[in-house]
């Protein structure tokens, strides 16, 4: 899967917890730029993440997320 | 005051001993004697001395900490505003408390109307740590909780009121913090949780560990108690619904306490999470902000003690000099096993609502016990006492819900949510329980759909972010009870909401 095609995924999993598309996802994207996310709406977007991928996060890996850069290349590694 | 003195002897006997760690950076307890006594000379230089009660803006470093020091060594109370909030409601909270002063460490501070003492630039001076005396009912901090009117509800607490605390907890032979200790502070200081998270760890010389603002809360502590090895831990129960999916990859070994309170704790979850703290006591803590944070607790343990009611594990016993009485709709007694509203006396009873006669006329009353008159605070909570003697949490008596271990009065969003609507639609907030089992906020309207934006953008200048509805539905007609009223239940499974796992 192409890095566009898992940023592409990943925003619908932003768009299905947040309930509005008002937001561009880019790897430097933090919590602070995106309307909504933050600490609850984080493990909705996590969670429908790993359902979307059919992968699962190790906790070790979250831990250490901080923007979409981040996010995009624990899946590629999970992929 | 006796536990200021103390709080001066824990300084000045443990300088090398750290006191705090904010993002990765160390601070001794030298470091904050220094920052406390710049600060204090600041108070004294700018602050007349009739001026008591001190706006202090929360940010995540040590002058922030060293502030609320420096201004209980002055015989001072700290009024605190939250930076993340609107600066619309800061401002409310200063004019309701008359503050004139603020101290803020803030580079650029939005209180342009304010005399403000910025703590970030201040000189060097020689360390000053010895308190002025103060009377027992001076207030030592007021923190604001939703209000039903859409004005915040200030509560104010005094020396004797946080004197009583740190006497009541030192009584408790099961808890004892040591200078070695590593201590969690996850809340915000607007928040009435964070006073015991602070104060006791800087009573005993530990080390206060902070969470950074804007941090993915659960896993910055996550990443604390694995790398800094956190040895106490005091949380919302919220915060492990959130960490419950990783549990298994969860062991910390060096966890001695852990202190929940600021919402229920389910027996399930405290189960699992005992099996991650191997070496740990659980605390389950009960006590509203109108009695200084804490007014009891039940010790849990996952083989002896796990007493609970539809799932919710006890809240125990009242703490030294604490009582509980639970009382009908006429604020009568009733017998054991009965459920009615839990309500708290003793020395760490709150004054009263700040300047709220009316509300203060509802939430108080006295009553003869033995030959005393005894003033009781209704905490709104439904409880009931079981024959041995511990008390059981039921649910709430009105609209209030815990957001985050944030109190939330309904009302309050509603009001402003209807607030700029043109379309004078019915609205209705309602407390939804995701799957992970915490509380989130929806808001009904009743109407055709139309663009929300506005009614958001007017809510967000007015309310902190935790007030701030995350799901909308529109509903063309409100279902209705029998009797009438609007059925919020039913109105609760029109939010659908995302559910995982």
């Amino acid at each position: 899967m192409s890095k566009d095609e898992i940023l592409s995924k990943v925003k619908e999993a932003f768009v299905s917890v947040l309930e509005h598309d008002n937001f561009q996802l880019t790897d430097e994207t933090t919590a602070n730029d995106v309307d909504g996310w933050e600490s609850v709406t984080h493990m909705m977007i996590i969670s429908e993440v790993e359902k979307i991928f059919n992968i699962k996060f190790k906790l070790m890996d979250l831990m250490n997320m901080n923007n979409v850069g981040d996010l995009v290349k624990t899946i590629e590694s999970e992929l | 005051m006796k536990f200021v003195r103390k709080l001066q002897q824990s300084i000045e006997n443990h300088t090398d001993h750290n006191a705090l760690c904010i993002n990765n950076i160390f601070y001794t307890y030298k470091d904050f004697a220094n920052e406390i006594s710049k600060i204090r000379k600041a108070i004294s230089n700018t602050i007349e001395n009739k001026e008591k009660l001190i706006g202090l803006v929360t940010n995540d470093d040590i002058q922030t900490y060293a502030t609320i020091i420096a201004l209980w060594f002055e015989g001072k109370a700290y009024v605190p505003i939250n930076p993340s909030t609107p600066v619309e409601r800061n401002i409310k909270i200063l004019e309701l408390t008359e503050a004139k002063y603020i101290i803020d460490s803030s580079k650029e501070s939005d209180y342009k109307d304010y005399v403000v003492i910025k703590s970030l630039v201040l000189e060097h001076t020689r360390i000053n740590l010895k308190p002025k005396q103060v009377s027992e009912d001076q207030i030592a901090y007021i923190l604001f909780t939703s209000g039903t009117t859409g004005q915040p509800k200030g509560v104010p607490i005094t020396f004797s009121n946080v004197e009583a605390l740190v006497d009541a907890v030192d009584a408790e032979p099961e808890f004892n913090l040591l200078p070695t200790d590593r201590c969690l502070q996850m809340f915000e200081l607007t928040f009435d949780f964070s006073v015991v998270t602070y104060l006791f760890p800087f009573l005993s010389a530990s080390c206060v560990y902070t969470i950074p603002k804007g941090a993915i809360k659960y896993f910055y502590i996550f990443k604390l108690i694995k790398e800094q090895k956190l040895t106490v831990l005091t949380m919302v129960p919220s915060i492990i619904n959130y960490l419950r999916p990783y549990f298994p990859e969860i062991n910390a070994p060096d966890v001695r306490y852990c202190s929940f309170g600021g919402g229920a704790l389910h027996s399930d979850i405290a189960n699992e999470w005992s099996n991650c703290l191997p070496n740990c006591k659980i605390f389950n803590y009960y006590g509203p902000t109108e009695f200084t944070v804490y007014s009891g607790f039940y010790p849990y343990h996952k083989e002896t003690h796990k007493k609970s009611h539809n799932g919710i594990i006890s809240i125990g016993t009242p703490q030294k000099d604490t009582l509980y009485l639970i009382v009908d709709e006429g604020n009568n007694k009733v017998p054991v096993g009965v459920t009615g509203e839990l309500c708290l006396g003793g020395p760490q009873v709150t004054p009263g609502y700040w300047k709220n006669k009316e509300r203060n006329a509802q939430s108080f009353f006295t009553r003869k016990e033995h030959t005393i008159e005894q003033r009781y605070y209704k905490t709104g909570d439904l409880c009931f006492k079981d024959k041995e003697g511990d008390y059981q949490y039921v649910g709430r008596a009105d609209f209030q819900v815990k957001i985050r271990g944030y109190r939330v009065e309904l009302a309050e969003i509603e009001f402003h949510a209807k607030h700029t609507s043109d379309k004078k639609a019915n609205m209705v907030a309602l407390d939804i329980i995701n799957s992970l089992g915490n509380a989130e906020l929806g808001l009904a309207i009743e109407s055709e759909e139309f663009d929300t934006k506005e009614i958001f953008e007017y809510m967000k200048t007015k309310m902190p972010d935790y007030m701030i509805p995350m799901h909308v539905r529109f509903i063309k007609e409100f279902p209705h009870s029998m009797n009438g009223k609007i059925d919020r239940k039913k109105l609760r499974t029109y939010f659908d909401i995302k559910t995982n796992r």
